[in-house]
């Protein structure tokens, strides 16, 4: 048990030199929702942290030309949810498809593929890089969801994890510094064209920085949060509740 | 000449033999950290690799895109690749152990670079890079007359210049191959990619770099075995 007390106080102590260099930052910059034990977990937290340091400019990941395009774009994993929801939405086009912006905001809303469209976009060709080994260039187009956040009156000062849920079944947190990345968009182009359905339309999360598997794919919704406790087994997504890294930096 | 030199008995005194030959501290526990470091890595990388068992050269590579290396060209399909690999226990511990080699790595550099065992016991000294030695060297080795250090006791010619160049060379490109792949680092230090000419190319090195590795250990464990693998072993351990 003391040795659980020692590292929280270390934990903290780091995250308060974190705080130091960077204003602004807080503990869940630099550290995820839930610490795992051991050796494991003292890696995360210098994996996390390292990245975190490295990337306090919020600098942008490599943008690539478009002849580096891979077209057509590669799918993975879940390519058609049979999510009765979701297939009639499909079935709609997705006139009917709405994303709630709710939890830790000033203004929850709902807003139709025709109002986030409607936003200012961003274009950016960047590198979807898998965790398995495999890496594809695309050129995504979407929304910061920064500005998502914004048009929902801004989160709130209590609020630290922007949760996001799929209709695959997918939910994931993202800390506040990933949101504000300007790279951070939910996109609803693909090379060009609509976001395909095998690459998840309508809408899909693009977090240039971290692995494939924490830029979810067929969006229902998004929540902000003051903890990750709670939601599904409580580590901060459905990828860590299985085991894998919560910071998908590496 | 007809007198083999090996055959020629070295008088030394004991203490003298000793303090030339000796392991410090911080060379045997560092050895040992990153023998166990080392195992993990790549027993972790094989699993990591198995879950996606092709390589590619750039920056794009996916299943269906012209492969440098294909696994299933080698007799195990993807799926039976895909059977044996473990990538979430794998990257939980490749990256884990990647810390505690690193630490340990860097641990033992600094130390040794303040206490000048790198240029003192490992810098081949002028001399010592003439053709005649080094070839008398690479002779006794292929012979199987290695004894695991040079007349006066200390590394010789090959090994100093081996280790000197996994450590500062070999490692660090390693490393560096390794933080390629990874998204987070590759935005922080986009040189790493124009660097090893992308991603791919990175991951495909890194997987090069990692057999090429393991065949310096074979020969690494080789020369110990030539050299009296019980002695060499206890006096890593023992420092004696």
């Amino acid at each position: 048990m003391s040795n659980r007390i020692s590292r929280r106080a270390w934990l903290t102590n780091v995250s308060a030199l974190g705080g130091l260099l960077l204003t602004g930052c807080t503990r869940e910059t630099f550290i995820p929702p839930r610490v795992r034990g051991g050796l494991i977990g003292a890696a995360d937290v210098l994996t996390m942290s390292t990245n975190r340091l490295l990337l306090s400019g919020q600098q942008l990941a490599r943008e690539y030309s478009r002849s580096d395009i891979a077209d057509p774009f590669p799918t993975w994993n879940q390519t058609n949810p049979r999510n009765a929801e979701y297939q009639l939405h499909a079935s709609e086009g997705f006139r009917n498809w709405r994303l709630p912006v709710s939890g830790l905001v000033a203004r929850p809303r709902e807003r139709s593929l025709a109002d986030i469209r409607r936003l200012p976009a961003r274009t950016q060709i960047t590198a979807h890089v898998c965790e398995q080994g495999w890496s594809a260039i695309g050129e995504w187009t979407g929304v910061p969801l920064q500005r998502v956040l914004d048009e929902a009156g801004g989160v709130t000062p209590a609020a630290r994890y922007v949760v996001i849920d799929t209709f695959d079944g997918w939910y994931e947190g993202y800390d506040l510094f990933e949101a504000a990345h300007a790279q951070t968009i939910l996109a609803y182009g693909l090379n060009g064209r609509d976001l395909p359905r095998g690459n998840g339309a309508p809408l899909r999360l693009r977090v240039e920085r971290q692995c494939g598997y924490k830029n979810l794919k067929f969006l229902k919704s998004i929540r902000v949060v003051d903890s990750m406790a709670g939601i599904g087994r409580g580590t901060g997504g459905i990828n860590s509740d299985f085991g894998f890294h919560w910071f998908a930096g590496v | 000449m007809g007198v083999d030199s090996a055959s020629i008995p070295e008088v030394r005194h004991p203490a003298a033999e000793r303090s030339s030959t000796a392991h410090s501290y911080n060379v045997r526990i560092c050895h040992w950290i990153n023998l166990v470091s080392c195992v993990y890595l790549l027993w972790s990388g094989v699993h990591i690799f198995l879950d996606f068992p092709e390589l590619y050269w750039g920056h794009t590579g996916y299943r269906g895109y012209p492969a440098a290396f294909r696994l299933a060209d080698w007799g195990l399909s993807w799926e039976e690749a895909g059977a044996l690999g473990d990538r979430r226990w794998g990257r939980n511990y490749h990256f884990t152990a990647a810390w505690v080699f690193l630490i340990n790595g860097l641990v033992y550099v600094v130390w040794n670079l303040y206490t000048t065992h790198f240029r003192n016991r490992m810098l081949p000294a002028r001399d010592e890079w003439t053709v005649a030695r080094v070839r008398t060297e690479l002779l006794d080795h292929l012979r199987w007359r290695s004894r695991g250090h040079a007349p006066d006791g200390g590394y010789s010619t090959l090994q100093k210049t081996s280790y000197l160049i996994l450590i500062f060379v070999f490692v660090p490109l390693m490393i560096l191959t390794g933080i390629a792949q990874s998204p987070g680092f590759t935005a922080a230090m986009p040189a790493l990619l124009d660097l090893f000419g992308g991603r791919q190319t990175a991951r495909t090195l890194h997987t090069i770099g990692t057999v090429a590795l393991v065949l310096f250990v074979v020969v690494h464990v080789l020369e110990i075995m030539a050299a009296g693998f019980f002695v060499k072993v206890r006096s890593m351990i023992t420092g004696k």
